[in-house]
Protein backbone atom coordinates (compact mmCIF):
# COMPACT_ATOMS: atom_id res chain seq x y z
CA UNK A 1 0.00 0.00 0.00
CA UNK A 2 1.35 3.38 -0.95
CA UNK A 3 1.90 5.79 1.86
CA UNK A 4 0.88 8.66 -0.37
CA UNK A 5 -0.94 8.67 -3.65
CA UNK A 6 -1.95 11.58 -5.84
CA UNK A 7 -4.29 10.89 -8.71
CA UNK A 8 -4.88 13.54 -11.36
CA UNK A 9 -4.36 16.39 -8.90
CA UNK A 10 -4.79 19.97 -10.06
CA UNK A 11 -4.68 22.99 -7.81
CA UNK A 12 -5.39 26.69 -8.25
CA UNK A 13 -4.24 29.38 -5.81
CA UNK A 14 -7.00 31.83 -4.89
CA UNK A 15 -7.92 34.18 -7.75
CA UNK A 16 -5.48 32.54 -10.17
CA UNK A 17 -6.73 31.38 -13.54
CA UNK A 18 -3.75 29.19 -14.36
CA UNK A 19 -3.39 26.12 -12.15
CA UNK A 20 -0.22 25.84 -10.08
CA UNK A 21 -0.50 22.05 -10.42
CA UNK A 22 -1.95 20.27 -13.46
CA UNK A 23 -3.01 16.66 -13.43
CA UNK A 24 -0.25 15.32 -11.18
CA UNK A 25 -0.24 11.60 -10.50
CA UNK A 26 2.35 10.19 -8.10
CA UNK A 27 2.69 7.51 -5.44
CA UNK A 28 5.25 7.27 -2.65
CA UNK A 29 6.06 3.96 -0.96
CA UNK A 30 7.03 3.44 2.69
CA UNK A 31 10.70 4.28 3.23
CA UNK A 32 11.01 5.92 -0.16
CA UNK A 33 12.78 9.25 -0.71
CA UNK A 34 11.36 11.24 -3.62
CA UNK A 35 13.12 14.41 -4.71
CA UNK A 36 11.10 17.11 -6.46
CA UNK A 37 13.26 19.18 -8.77
CA UNK A 38 12.26 22.01 -11.06
CA UNK A 39 12.75 25.60 -12.05
CA UNK A 40 11.45 28.34 -9.83
CA UNK A 41 7.65 28.34 -9.91
CA UNK A 42 7.46 24.80 -11.31
CA UNK A 43 5.11 23.57 -8.58
CA UNK A 44 7.29 21.58 -6.16
CA UNK A 45 6.46 23.75 -3.14
CA UNK A 46 2.79 23.80 -4.08
CA UNK A 47 2.73 20.02 -4.34
CA UNK A 48 4.10 19.78 -0.79
CA UNK A 49 1.45 22.19 0.51
CA UNK A 50 -1.27 20.07 -1.13
CA UNK A 51 0.12 16.83 0.29
CA UNK A 52 0.39 18.40 3.74
CA UNK A 53 -3.26 19.41 3.51
CA UNK A 54 -2.38 23.10 3.88
CA UNK A 55 -3.63 23.84 0.38
CA UNK A 56 -6.47 24.48 -0.09
CA UNK A 57 -7.49 24.15 3.59
CA UNK A 58 -5.31 26.98 4.94
CA UNK A 59 -4.05 28.69 1.79
CA UNK A 60 -7.43 28.71 0.03
CA UNK A 61 -7.86 28.02 -3.67
CA UNK A 62 -9.36 25.00 -5.39
CA UNK A 63 -8.27 21.38 -5.68
CA UNK A 64 -9.44 18.67 -8.04
CA UNK A 65 -8.35 15.03 -8.19
CA UNK A 66 -7.53 12.70 -5.36
CA UNK A 67 -4.97 12.95 -2.54
CA UNK A 68 -4.71 9.85 -0.33
CA UNK A 69 -2.42 9.49 2.67
CA UNK A 70 -2.38 6.60 5.08
CA UNK A 71 -0.64 8.61 7.77
CA UNK A 72 -0.14 11.98 9.41
CA UNK A 73 2.52 14.22 7.90
CA UNK A 74 5.02 16.78 9.09
CA UNK A 75 6.19 19.56 6.78
CA UNK A 76 9.22 21.84 6.96
CA UNK A 77 8.61 25.02 4.98
CA UNK A 78 11.37 26.94 3.17
CA UNK A 79 10.68 29.82 5.55
CA UNK A 80 11.57 28.35 8.96
CA UNK A 81 11.00 31.65 10.74
CA UNK A 82 7.29 31.41 9.84
CA UNK A 83 7.07 28.02 11.55
CA UNK A 84 8.14 29.12 15.01
CA UNK A 85 5.26 28.52 17.41
CA UNK A 86 5.83 31.78 19.24
CA UNK A 87 4.77 29.89 22.38
CA UNK A 88 8.18 28.70 23.52
CA UNK A 89 10.99 30.49 25.33
CA UNK A 90 13.54 27.77 24.71
CA UNK A 91 14.48 25.66 21.72
CA UNK A 92 13.67 22.56 23.80
CA UNK A 93 10.09 23.76 24.32
CA UNK A 94 9.82 24.77 20.66
CA UNK A 95 10.76 21.27 19.55
CA UNK A 96 8.32 19.84 22.14
CA UNK A 97 5.45 21.94 20.80
CA UNK A 98 4.39 19.46 18.11
CA UNK A 99 4.56 16.30 20.26
CA UNK A 100 2.77 18.10 23.12
CA UNK A 101 -0.08 18.90 20.74
CA UNK A 102 -0.31 15.25 19.85
CA UNK A 103 -1.23 14.63 23.48
CA UNK A 104 1.65 12.29 24.21
CA UNK A 105 2.65 11.47 27.80
CA UNK A 106 5.37 13.65 29.24
CA UNK A 107 8.09 10.95 29.17
CA UNK A 108 7.48 10.16 25.52
CA UNK A 109 7.65 13.86 24.60
CA UNK A 110 10.93 14.30 26.50
CA UNK A 111 12.49 11.26 24.85
CA UNK A 112 11.39 12.35 21.36
CA UNK A 113 12.66 15.90 21.84
CA UNK A 114 16.05 14.82 23.16
CA UNK A 115 16.47 12.32 20.34
CA UNK A 116 15.49 14.90 17.73
CA UNK A 117 17.88 17.52 19.09
CA UNK A 118 20.68 14.95 19.08
CA UNK A 119 19.92 13.87 15.51
CA UNK A 120 20.17 17.47 14.31
CA UNK A 121 23.28 17.96 16.45
CA UNK A 122 21.73 20.93 18.27
CA UNK A 123 21.48 19.62 21.84
CA UNK A 124 23.63 22.60 22.83
CA UNK A 125 20.95 24.99 21.58
CA UNK A 126 18.23 23.49 23.82
CA UNK A 127 18.20 26.29 26.43
CA UNK A 128 18.42 29.13 23.87
CA UNK A 129 15.54 31.49 23.06
CA UNK A 130 14.40 30.63 19.50
CA UNK A 131 14.32 34.37 18.73
CA UNK A 132 18.12 34.56 19.15
CA UNK A 133 18.99 31.78 16.70
CA UNK A 134 20.77 32.35 13.39
CA UNK A 135 19.00 31.35 10.18
CA UNK A 136 20.66 27.94 9.99
CA UNK A 137 20.22 27.19 13.68
CA UNK A 138 16.52 27.95 13.36
CA UNK A 139 16.19 25.73 10.30
CA UNK A 140 17.70 22.87 12.30
CA UNK A 141 15.35 23.56 15.23
CA UNK A 142 12.26 23.53 12.99
CA UNK A 143 13.40 20.28 11.37
CA UNK A 144 13.97 18.82 14.85
CA UNK A 145 10.41 19.85 15.76
CA UNK A 146 9.05 18.02 12.72
CA UNK A 147 11.06 14.86 13.48
CA UNK A 148 10.00 14.90 17.13
CA UNK A 149 6.44 14.14 15.99
CA UNK A 150 7.81 10.94 14.46
CA UNK A 151 5.96 11.39 11.18
CA UNK A 152 5.90 8.49 8.75
CA UNK A 153 5.60 10.92 5.87
CA UNK A 154 7.99 13.86 6.03
CA UNK A 155 7.72 16.76 3.58
CA UNK A 156 10.76 19.00 3.22
CA UNK A 157 10.90 22.19 1.16
CA UNK A 158 14.50 23.31 0.62
CA UNK A 159 15.54 22.08 4.08
CA UNK A 160 19.19 23.00 3.56
CA UNK A 161 18.70 26.53 2.19
CA UNK A 162 19.97 28.13 5.40
CA UNK A 163 22.46 25.45 6.44
CA UNK A 164 26.23 25.67 6.24
CA UNK A 165 27.81 23.12 3.86
CA UNK A 166 28.68 20.66 6.62
CA UNK A 167 25.16 21.03 8.02
CA UNK A 168 23.61 20.46 4.60
CA UNK A 169 25.53 17.21 4.18
CA UNK A 170 24.51 16.09 7.66
CA UNK A 171 20.88 16.90 6.86
CA UNK A 172 20.92 14.74 3.72
CA UNK A 173 22.56 11.88 5.63
CA UNK A 174 19.82 12.19 8.23
CA UNK A 175 17.10 12.01 5.55
CA UNK A 176 18.66 8.80 4.20
CA UNK A 177 18.84 7.35 7.70
CA UNK A 178 15.20 8.21 8.44
CA UNK A 179 14.12 6.39 5.29
CA UNK A 180 16.36 3.38 5.70
CA UNK A 181 16.23 2.84 9.46
CA UNK A 182 12.81 4.19 10.42
CA UNK A 183 10.98 3.51 7.16
CA UNK A 184 9.97 7.17 6.95
CA UNK A 185 8.79 8.27 3.52
CA UNK A 186 10.24 11.61 2.48
CA UNK A 187 9.21 13.99 -0.28
CA UNK A 188 11.78 16.74 -0.59
CA UNK A 189 11.85 19.74 -2.90
CA UNK A 190 15.44 20.82 -3.38
CA UNK A 191 17.63 22.86 -5.66
CA UNK A 192 20.72 21.03 -4.39
CA UNK A 193 21.00 18.82 -7.48
CA UNK A 194 24.48 17.68 -6.48
CA UNK A 195 23.04 15.97 -3.42
CA UNK A 196 20.09 14.31 -5.16
CA UNK A 197 21.88 11.28 -6.71
CA UNK A 198 22.85 9.94 -3.29
CA UNK A 199 19.72 11.20 -1.56
CA UNK A 200 16.75 10.11 -3.62
CA UNK A 201 15.32 6.77 -4.73
CA UNK A 202 13.27 8.58 -7.31
CA UNK A 203 13.44 12.02 -8.90
CA UNK A 204 10.38 13.91 -10.11
CA UNK A 205 10.93 16.80 -12.49
CA UNK A 206 8.16 19.38 -12.13
CA UNK A 207 7.73 21.80 -15.03
CA UNK A 208 5.11 24.55 -15.04
CA UNK A 209 2.83 22.68 -12.69
CA UNK A 210 3.08 19.35 -14.49
CA UNK A 211 5.01 16.23 -13.70
CA UNK A 212 7.32 16.23 -16.69
CA UNK A 213 9.47 13.24 -15.91
CA UNK A 214 9.89 10.76 -13.06
CA UNK A 215 12.46 8.05 -12.69
CA UNK A 216 15.71 7.03 -11.06
CA UNK A 217 18.28 9.77 -10.38
CA UNK A 218 20.36 8.42 -13.26
CA UNK A 219 17.45 8.69 -15.70
CA UNK A 220 16.20 12.12 -14.77
CA UNK A 221 19.39 13.96 -13.77
CA UNK A 222 21.37 12.95 -16.87
CA UNK A 223 18.63 14.32 -19.15
CA UNK A 224 20.01 17.36 -20.95
CA UNK A 225 16.47 18.71 -21.30
CA UNK A 226 16.50 19.05 -17.49
CA UNK A 227 19.75 21.01 -17.71
CA UNK A 228 18.50 23.30 -20.47
CA UNK A 229 14.82 23.77 -19.69
CA UNK A 230 14.71 22.73 -16.04
CA UNK A 231 16.64 23.57 -12.91
CA UNK A 232 20.05 22.44 -14.24
CA UNK A 233 22.01 19.27 -13.57
CA UNK A 234 24.62 17.98 -11.12
CA UNK A 235 27.88 19.90 -11.48
CA UNK A 236 29.92 16.74 -12.02
CA UNK A 237 27.67 15.52 -14.85
CA UNK A 238 27.79 18.90 -16.58
CA UNK A 239 31.57 19.12 -16.33
CA UNK A 240 31.92 15.56 -17.63
CA UNK A 241 29.78 16.29 -20.67
CA UNK A 242 31.39 19.70 -21.26
CA UNK A 243 34.76 17.94 -21.28
CA UNK A 244 33.52 15.47 -23.89
CA UNK A 245 34.56 12.52 -21.72
CA UNK A 246 33.28 9.08 -22.79
CA UNK A 247 29.93 8.22 -21.20
CA UNK A 248 29.66 4.52 -22.01
CA UNK A 249 25.89 4.56 -21.61
CA UNK A 250 25.53 7.13 -18.84
CA UNK A 251 27.10 10.29 -17.52
CA UNK A 252 28.54 10.16 -13.97
CA UNK A 253 26.44 12.11 -11.47
CA UNK A 254 28.74 12.11 -8.45
CA UNK A 255 32.41 12.60 -7.70
CA UNK A 256 32.79 8.95 -6.70
CA UNK A 257 31.22 7.81 -9.97
CA UNK A 258 33.45 10.08 -12.07
CA UNK A 259 36.59 8.99 -10.25
CA UNK A 260 35.62 5.32 -10.65
CA UNK A 261 35.36 5.71 -14.42
CA UNK A 262 38.84 7.15 -14.75
CA UNK A 263 40.45 4.34 -12.81
CA UNK B 1 44.41 54.71 -0.82
CA UNK B 2 41.34 54.39 1.41
CA UNK B 3 39.85 50.91 1.54
CA UNK B 4 36.27 50.54 0.28
CA UNK B 5 35.39 48.76 3.53
CA UNK B 6 37.50 48.32 6.62
CA UNK B 7 36.90 46.60 9.96
CA UNK B 8 39.33 47.66 12.61
CA UNK B 9 39.38 45.48 15.76
CA UNK B 10 35.59 45.16 15.75
CA UNK B 11 33.74 43.55 18.65
CA UNK B 12 29.99 43.24 18.97
CA UNK B 13 27.36 41.51 21.08
CA UNK B 14 23.56 41.67 21.27
CA UNK B 15 23.90 41.99 25.04
CA UNK B 16 24.91 38.43 25.90
CA UNK B 17 27.87 36.43 24.68
CA UNK B 18 30.16 38.18 22.17
CA UNK B 19 29.06 37.62 18.56
CA UNK B 20 32.10 39.23 16.91
CA UNK B 21 35.54 39.60 18.46
CA UNK B 22 38.58 41.49 17.23
CA UNK B 23 37.58 41.37 13.56
CA UNK B 24 39.92 43.28 11.25
CA UNK B 25 40.11 43.31 7.45
CA UNK B 26 40.19 45.77 4.57
CA UNK B 27 38.54 45.37 1.16
CA UNK B 28 39.60 47.35 -1.88
CA UNK B 29 37.43 48.67 -4.66
CA UNK B 30 36.31 45.93 -7.08
CA UNK B 31 37.21 43.03 -4.79
CA UNK B 32 34.89 40.02 -4.85
CA UNK B 33 34.78 38.61 -1.37
CA UNK B 34 32.97 35.61 0.13
CA UNK B 35 32.04 35.79 3.80
CA UNK B 36 31.88 32.18 4.96
CA UNK B 37 31.45 30.20 8.15
CA UNK B 38 29.17 27.80 9.96
CA UNK B 39 25.65 28.71 11.09
CA UNK B 40 25.83 31.13 14.00
CA UNK B 41 29.42 32.21 13.28
CA UNK B 42 28.41 35.88 13.07
CA UNK B 43 28.19 36.43 9.29
CA UNK B 44 24.79 38.11 9.20
CA UNK B 45 25.69 40.20 12.23
CA UNK B 46 28.80 41.42 10.43
CA UNK B 47 26.66 42.58 7.48
CA UNK B 48 24.41 44.52 9.87
CA UNK B 49 27.48 46.44 11.07
CA UNK B 50 28.41 47.37 7.49
CA UNK B 51 24.97 48.83 6.87
CA UNK B 52 24.95 50.62 10.26
CA UNK B 53 21.87 48.70 11.41
CA UNK B 54 24.16 47.94 14.35
CA UNK B 55 27.29 49.63 15.64
CA UNK B 56 30.43 48.01 17.05
CA UNK B 57 30.94 47.80 20.82
CA UNK B 58 34.66 48.21 20.24
CA UNK B 59 36.79 49.02 17.23
CA UNK B 60 35.48 50.77 14.11
CA UNK B 61 33.82 50.05 10.78
CA UNK B 62 34.89 52.27 7.91
CA UNK B 63 33.03 52.55 4.60
CA UNK B 64 35.46 54.53 2.47
CA UNK B 65 36.35 57.52 4.64
CA UNK B 66 33.17 57.30 6.73
CA UNK B 67 33.23 55.88 10.23
CA UNK B 68 29.81 54.21 10.57
CA UNK B 69 29.62 55.24 14.22
CA UNK B 70 26.88 57.79 14.68
CA UNK B 71 25.65 57.34 11.11
CA UNK B 72 22.18 56.14 10.32
CA UNK B 73 21.44 53.30 7.85
CA UNK B 74 19.83 55.76 5.41
CA UNK B 75 23.10 57.72 5.22
CA UNK B 76 25.08 54.54 4.62
CA UNK B 77 22.72 53.71 1.74
CA UNK B 78 24.66 56.27 -0.34
CA UNK B 79 27.62 53.93 -0.25
CA UNK B 80 26.35 50.48 0.68
CA UNK B 81 23.63 48.47 -1.02
CA UNK B 82 22.45 45.44 0.88
CA UNK B 83 20.19 42.46 0.53
CA UNK B 84 19.09 40.70 3.70
CA UNK B 85 18.98 36.99 4.25
CA UNK B 86 15.21 36.92 3.86
CA UNK B 87 15.15 39.41 1.05
CA UNK B 88 11.77 38.35 -0.20
CA UNK B 89 10.43 40.17 2.85
CA UNK B 90 12.20 43.43 2.26
CA UNK B 91 9.82 44.58 -0.48
CA UNK B 92 6.87 46.87 0.17
CA UNK B 93 5.86 48.74 -3.00
CA UNK B 94 2.95 47.88 -5.27
CA UNK B 95 5.12 47.01 -8.25
CA UNK B 96 8.60 45.65 -8.66
CA UNK B 97 9.59 48.81 -10.52
CA UNK B 98 8.42 51.10 -7.70
CA UNK B 99 10.23 48.96 -5.20
CA UNK B 100 13.49 49.17 -7.12
CA UNK B 101 13.03 52.92 -7.60
CA UNK B 102 12.50 53.52 -3.90
CA UNK B 103 16.22 53.60 -3.08
CA UNK B 104 17.36 56.11 -5.71
CA UNK B 105 14.33 58.29 -4.93
CA UNK B 106 15.18 58.24 -1.22
CA UNK B 107 18.70 59.39 -2.10
CA UNK B 108 17.06 62.55 -3.51
CA UNK B 109 18.09 61.94 -7.11
CA UNK B 110 16.27 63.59 -10.01
CA UNK B 111 13.42 61.89 -11.84
CA UNK B 112 15.51 61.02 -14.89
CA UNK B 113 18.41 59.65 -12.88
CA UNK B 114 16.02 57.54 -10.79
CA UNK B 115 14.42 56.16 -13.93
CA UNK B 116 17.80 55.40 -15.48
CA UNK B 117 19.13 53.59 -12.41
CA UNK B 118 15.90 51.66 -11.99
CA UNK B 119 15.86 50.55 -15.61
CA UNK B 120 19.53 49.58 -15.52
CA UNK B 121 19.08 47.50 -12.37
CA UNK B 122 15.96 45.76 -13.71
CA UNK B 123 17.78 45.00 -16.94
CA UNK B 124 20.86 43.65 -15.13
CA UNK B 125 18.68 41.00 -13.49
CA UNK B 126 16.38 40.52 -16.50
CA UNK B 127 13.35 41.66 -14.52
CA UNK B 128 11.89 44.06 -17.11
CA UNK B 129 9.12 41.61 -17.98
CA UNK B 130 7.84 41.47 -14.39
CA UNK B 131 8.55 45.11 -13.50
CA UNK B 132 4.87 46.03 -13.35
CA UNK B 133 3.79 43.02 -11.29
CA UNK B 134 3.07 43.17 -7.58
CA UNK B 135 6.16 41.75 -5.81
CA UNK B 136 4.06 39.37 -3.72
CA UNK B 137 2.42 37.91 -6.82
CA UNK B 138 5.86 36.58 -7.78
CA UNK B 139 7.51 33.45 -6.37
CA UNK B 140 9.95 34.23 -3.51
CA UNK B 141 13.06 33.79 -5.68
CA UNK B 142 11.91 36.59 -7.97
CA UNK B 143 11.27 38.78 -4.95
CA UNK B 144 14.85 38.10 -3.98
CA UNK B 145 16.04 39.28 -7.39
CA UNK B 146 13.83 42.35 -7.03
CA UNK B 147 15.46 43.14 -3.68
CA UNK B 148 18.86 42.74 -5.29
CA UNK B 149 17.81 45.06 -8.12
CA UNK B 150 16.86 47.59 -5.43
CA UNK B 151 20.37 47.37 -3.99
CA UNK B 152 21.96 47.70 -7.46
CA UNK B 153 19.82 50.78 -8.18
CA UNK B 154 21.55 52.62 -5.32
CA UNK B 155 24.72 52.26 -7.41
CA UNK B 156 26.70 51.88 -4.21
CA UNK B 157 30.46 51.49 -3.80
CA UNK B 158 29.93 48.37 -1.70
CA UNK B 159 27.34 45.61 -2.12
CA UNK B 160 26.66 43.44 0.92
CA UNK B 161 24.55 40.41 0.09
CA UNK B 162 23.34 37.79 2.55
CA UNK B 163 22.71 34.46 0.78
CA UNK B 164 21.76 36.02 -2.58
CA UNK B 165 21.34 32.64 -4.32
CA UNK B 166 19.55 30.46 -1.77
CA UNK B 167 16.31 29.13 -3.25
CA UNK B 168 17.30 30.19 -6.78
CA UNK B 169 17.58 27.65 -9.57
CA UNK B 170 20.69 27.60 -11.73
CA UNK B 171 19.30 29.92 -14.38
CA UNK B 172 18.48 32.57 -11.79
CA UNK B 173 21.82 32.01 -10.02
CA UNK B 174 23.54 32.67 -13.32
CA UNK B 175 21.66 35.96 -13.65
CA UNK B 176 22.86 37.01 -10.21
CA UNK B 177 26.42 35.95 -11.01
CA UNK B 178 26.45 37.96 -14.25
CA UNK B 179 25.01 41.07 -12.61
CA UNK B 180 27.54 40.90 -9.77
CA UNK B 181 30.49 40.32 -12.11
CA UNK B 182 29.51 43.42 -14.11
CA UNK B 183 29.34 45.59 -11.01
CA UNK B 184 32.64 44.29 -9.67
CA UNK B 185 34.30 44.99 -13.02
CA UNK B 186 33.06 48.57 -12.65
CA UNK B 187 34.82 48.83 -9.28
CA UNK B 188 32.06 47.88 -6.85
CA UNK B 189 33.25 45.86 -3.85
CA UNK B 190 31.26 42.68 -3.26
CA UNK B 191 30.89 41.13 0.19
CA UNK B 192 28.73 38.03 -0.18
CA UNK B 193 27.58 35.77 2.63
CA UNK B 194 26.96 32.37 1.13
CA UNK B 195 26.78 28.70 1.97
CA UNK B 196 26.84 27.85 -1.73
CA UNK B 197 30.55 27.31 -2.21
CA UNK B 198 30.05 26.29 -5.85
CA UNK B 199 28.52 29.69 -6.55
CA UNK B 200 31.29 31.35 -4.52
CA UNK B 201 33.98 29.51 -6.49
CA UNK B 202 32.54 30.74 -9.80
CA UNK B 203 31.85 34.32 -8.74
CA UNK B 204 34.21 35.41 -5.96
CA UNK B 205 37.98 35.51 -5.36
CA UNK B 206 38.75 36.12 -1.73
CA UNK B 207 37.50 34.34 1.39
CA UNK B 208 36.85 35.74 4.83
CA UNK B 209 35.85 32.96 7.21
CA UNK B 210 34.29 33.60 10.60
CA UNK B 211 34.53 30.98 13.30
CA UNK B 212 32.69 31.65 16.56
CA UNK B 213 32.86 35.39 15.94
CA UNK B 214 36.55 35.56 15.08
CA UNK B 215 38.13 35.95 11.68
CA UNK B 216 39.70 32.54 11.08
CA UNK B 217 40.82 33.03 7.45
CA UNK B 218 41.43 35.88 5.06
CA UNK B 219 42.98 34.51 1.87
CA UNK B 220 42.37 33.61 -1.79
CA UNK B 221 39.18 31.56 -2.05
CA UNK B 222 40.44 28.99 -4.58
CA UNK B 223 43.27 27.82 -2.32
CA UNK B 224 41.01 27.52 0.70
CA UNK B 225 38.37 25.54 -1.21
CA UNK B 226 41.03 23.07 -2.28
CA UNK B 227 41.95 22.33 1.33
CA UNK B 228 39.33 20.00 2.87
CA UNK B 229 41.39 19.55 6.00
CA UNK B 230 41.17 23.26 6.73
CA UNK B 231 37.52 23.58 5.64
CA UNK B 232 36.11 20.83 7.86
CA UNK B 233 36.73 22.47 11.27
CA UNK B 234 35.11 25.66 9.90
CA UNK B 235 31.83 23.87 9.05
CA UNK B 236 32.67 24.00 5.33
CA UNK B 237 33.31 21.38 2.66
CA UNK B 238 34.67 21.63 -0.89
CA UNK B 239 31.94 21.96 -3.55
CA UNK B 240 31.56 18.96 -5.92
CA UNK B 241 33.80 20.23 -8.70
CA UNK B 242 36.61 21.03 -6.27
CA UNK B 243 36.15 17.60 -4.74
CA UNK B 244 36.46 16.13 -8.23
CA UNK B 245 39.51 18.24 -8.97
CA UNK B 246 41.14 16.99 -5.76
CA UNK B 247 40.09 13.35 -6.18
CA UNK B 248 41.56 13.25 -9.70
CA UNK B 249 44.52 15.38 -8.70
CA UNK B 250 43.87 17.66 -11.70
CA UNK B 251 46.87 19.91 -12.40
CA UNK B 252 46.62 23.22 -10.55
CA UNK B 253 43.48 22.05 -8.71
CA UNK B 254 40.99 24.11 -10.78
CA UNK B 255 37.85 25.22 -8.89
CA UNK B 256 35.75 26.87 -11.61
CA UNK B 257 33.54 24.77 -13.90
CA UNK B 258 35.15 25.86 -17.16
CA UNK B 259 38.67 25.15 -15.90
CA UNK B 260 37.64 21.81 -14.40
CA UNK B 261 36.10 20.77 -17.75
CA UNK B 262 39.29 21.65 -19.62
CA UNK B 263 41.47 19.66 -17.22
CA UNK B 264 38.99 16.80 -17.27
CA UNK B 265 39.02 16.70 -21.08
CA UNK B 266 42.80 16.32 -21.03
CA UNK B 267 42.53 13.54 -18.46
CA UNK B 268 39.84 11.66 -20.40
CA UNK B 269 41.94 11.74 -23.56
CA UNK B 270 44.62 10.05 -21.49
CA UNK B 271 47.22 12.77 -22.05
Amino acid sequence: MARLSLDGVSYWYPAMERPALSDVTLTVAPGEVVALVGSVGAGGSTLLLVVAGLAPRVVGGRLTGDVKRDTEVAIVLPTPWTQVSGMAFTVWDEVAFGPANLGWPRERIAAAVDRSLARLDIAALAPRDPATLSGGELQRAILAGALAMEPRLLLLDEPTAELDPAGARACWRLVRALAREDGTSVVVATSDLDAVPELADRVVWMDRGRLRRAGSPAEVLADEALWREGPGGPAVARAWRAAGCPESGSVPLTVADAVGRLR
Amino acid sequence: MTAALRFDGVAFSYGGAPVLQDVSFALESGERVALLGRNGAGKSTLTRLVTALRHPDAGAVWVGDWDTRGRRPEELARRVGSVFQHADQQLFARTVREDVAFGPRALGLGVQECARRTATALEALELASVADEHPYDLPPPFRKLAALAGALALEPAVLVLDEPTSGLDRALQARVARALAMRAAAGVTLLVVTHDLGFAAETLDRALVLDAGRLACDEPLAGLLASPVRLAPLGLAPPPLVELSLALDLPGTPVRAAAVAVALAVRCRGE
